[in-house]
């Protein structure tokens, strides 16, 4: 049981006034990052790990997680003001929330999607340190066996879910678990897939490997389609009164805030589904269930609401499995995980065992940063509205310069320079033929942790698989691997027959 | 999307198949285990990749001969050398960056992309190349100060 003792010290560390400057640094940046058109969190993430290098391990931690929330809240300016969402799952703010501040109303929009991304923030952190806890102790009490289970089912789920091709997604998950097993041995010290290179003996460097599959190639994805859509016209924030939220017009959308909060917490915590899907699902619900749903598309804030506050309560909701069984659902969470490994932390269910105060203190952190979200988003609102006038080839040639300089000032050298660059012309190749990164990247972090727990039950179960009849936990997850194999083989089978049947009728 | 499938399933199915062949059994490592052989799990994995592989390739197969579609579809020219051009111009610079200090390259470096991207005001081409570049002066400077460098 958590004492009380232990909740008010993480408060008050969370908010020691160097915590918050780390965290309003890190919530600041992500908003600019996010208020820009085509940089993303992982983006974001991915060259900002360099930066906490020098940090201590939670002050990394919670700029990190100041920065992944900043980003979901400041996308949703470019949504409105732009049409151009600054991440994919702000795609649906831009339904509702364009047609509203064309109409004239750009500060009640970006302040009703402000207000729900705040709300579905707040609650959706309450919710994890709520669930994660418990569901970590009961995690301390689990075998390899059950862990391995847990690890190849949600390799198998994220594949299934990440979107696209269940192929594709599993070819990119067996990817990852080839690129995870470079380095040392773990039993025998044989030296794996390093073709001679030192710097590979302790795997594939990580910090390169996300910079360059990231951030350099969404660079050069960019850079492919900032020829096609080279002018977009941004609505100016004016000084109308009648521009202004009301608090009746908020309380008209809390209904709507609350209801898509619980559908992104939903998807959050199950691995792999993403906050587009999350904003997409809840946008849908606030349409079905509204008395007006014709107004949907045409500037309703409760559009803006739904698609906003689930967007929000997906990213602290993500960081259940990754807490409470050590299991990253999503990019930004797996990139997470790479920062704990830096600084020398097992993320999931361990921590609470051995670092429990750190763990404490990064919820508190992150209601703190749910908190500041609001500050910064409210008084910076008319900043922001300027920053998305920031032209493209500004911020491509900007980001590509710190990609290199990130790994450079790491003191990666040249080794880290081509590893950079090869990972970056594969990160284009999985983006243009539509691999999933997701299943990539997660399955790449969980392969060392799924190799030995592998391993344990090999050697403890002496290779016999009956043992499996006497674990029970282990049992339900290999057979909910193979029930979800055959379920989206399933699917994936009927949408390909539906494809021929639509394209004889044409 | 269907041809691009055919392709990149055979592409990837053919990498599986100089894994399992040829980079798994001479670089995977060897020695005596209790549980698992060194190479155990990169070959699953290895398997794994070229059994969906071929799956998608096949599929993708029998969909462009339903639609009647050619497999090949030589691409434009110039379209390949727009996407092609960028990695060479990083990789250049890696190459600079390789011989000299990264605060010497890096205004080259930011205000030849920009220059190449079609931006001509020449203040916006100065400051967007000299303020990241002092930024990474002050912080390389920093962390020698701190003797993390």
């Amino acid at each position: 049981m958590i004492g009380f003792d232990a909740i008010l010290n993480s408060f008050a560390a969370a908010l020691h006034y160097e915590s918050i400057a780390i965290i309003l640094g890190g919530v600041l940046l992500g908003y600019i990052v996010g208020v820009i058109p085509g940089l993303n969190r992982a983006v974001a993430i991915a060259i900002a790990i360099p930066l906490t290098f020098y940090m201590s391990a939670y002050a990394a931690i919670a700029f990190l997680i100041g920065l992944s929330k900043g980003t979901a809240a400041g996308s949703a300016v470019s949504a409105i003001l732009l049409n151009t969402p600054g991440e994919p799952s702000s795609a649906a703010t831009c339904l509702d929330g364009y047609p509203m501040a064309s109409s004239g109303k750009p500060r009640k929009a970006l302040k009703v999607g402000l207000l729900a991304s705040v709300i579905g923030d707040l609650l959706a952190t309450l919710l994890l340190i709520a669930v994660a806890i418990p569901f970590a102790s009961v995690a301390l009490k689990f075998g390899p066996y059950e862990l391995a289970a847990i690890l190849i089912f949600a390799l198998v789920f994220i594949a299934g879910m990440a979107g696209g091709s269940f192929l594709k997604g599993l070819a990119a998950g067996g990817m990852g678990v080839i690129l995870g097993t470079v380095g040392l041995d773990p039993e025998t010290g044989a030296m794996r897939l390093t073709f001679g290179y030192a710097e590979l003996m302790e795997g594939v460097p990580i910090l390169p490997l996300v910079i360059g599959t990231l951030a350099l190639a969404e660079m050069f994805v960019q850079l492919d389609e900032y020829r096609r859509n080279k002018d977009a016209s941004v609505i100016k924030l004016g000084k109308n009164a009648d521009d202004d939220l009301s608090y009746q017009e908020f309380k008209g959308t809390l209904p709507t805030i609350l209801k898509s909060t619980g559908v992104g917490a939903f998807v959050g915590a199950l691995p792999g589904l993403g906050p587009s899907v999350g904003a997409f699902m809840a946008y849908g619900l606030a349409k079905r269930s509204a008395k007006d749903p014709d107004s949907f598309g045409k500037g309703n804030p409760n559009g803006i609401a739904a698609a906003e506050a689930s967007d929000n309560a997906v990213i602290p909701a993500s960081y259940i499995p990754l807490f409470g069984l050590g299991i990253p659902g999503s990019v930004s969470a797996a990139l997470l995980v790479g920062a704990f490994m830096i600084h020398g932390i097992q993320v999931g269910p361990l921590m609470l065992r051995d670092h429990p105060e750190m763990l404490f203190t990064l919820f508190s952190g992150m209601i703190v940063a749910s908190l500041l979200m609001l500050a910064v988003g409210w008084y910076g609102l008319r900043l922001f509205a300027r920053v998305t006038s920031v032209p493209p080839h500004i911020v491509i040639s900007v980001v590509i310069f710190l990609c290199l300089a990130g790994i450079q000032v790491q003191g990666y050298g040249t080794f880290g320079l081509v590893t950079v660059f090869v990972f970056a012309i594969f990160g284009y190749f999985l983006k243009k033929f539509d691999y999933s990164f997701v299943t990539f990247l997660v399955a790449f972090i969980v392969t060392p942790m799924l190799e030995m727990n592998l391993r344990q039950s090999v050697i403890l179960s002496g290779g016999e698989f009956s043992i499996l009849l006497e674990r029970p936990i282990a049992l339900a997850f290999v057979v909910f691997t193979v029930l979800m194999v055959l379920h989206l083989g399933w699917t994936s089978y009927r949408r390909w027959m539906q494809a021929r049947y639509k394209a004889k009728q044409v | 999307m269907i041809r691009k499938n055919f392709w990149s399933g055979l592409g990837v199915a053919a990498l599986a198949v100089i894994l399992l062949t040829w980079i798994i059994p001479t670089y995977g490592g060897s020695g005596f285990a209790f549980g698992m052989q060194p190479q155990r799990l990169a070959t699953l994995g290895a398997w794994l990749i070229l059994g969906c592989s071929i799956v998608l390739t096949v599929v993708s197969a029998i969909a462009l001969k339903r639609r009647g579609e050619s497999i090949v579809a030589i691409p434009d020219l110039g379209h390949l050398w727009h996407q092609a051009w960028p990695f060479l111009y990083v990789l250049g610079f890696i190459v600079l960056i390789d011989r000299f200090p990264l605060t010497w390259v890096a205004p080259l470096l930011i205000g030849g992309l920009l220059l190449l991207l079609g931006e001509r005001r020449w203040y916006v081409v100065v400051l967007t190349a000299a303020v990241p570049t002092a930024g990474l002066y002050g912080l390389t400077a920093h962390l020698m100060r701190i003797g993390v460098v």
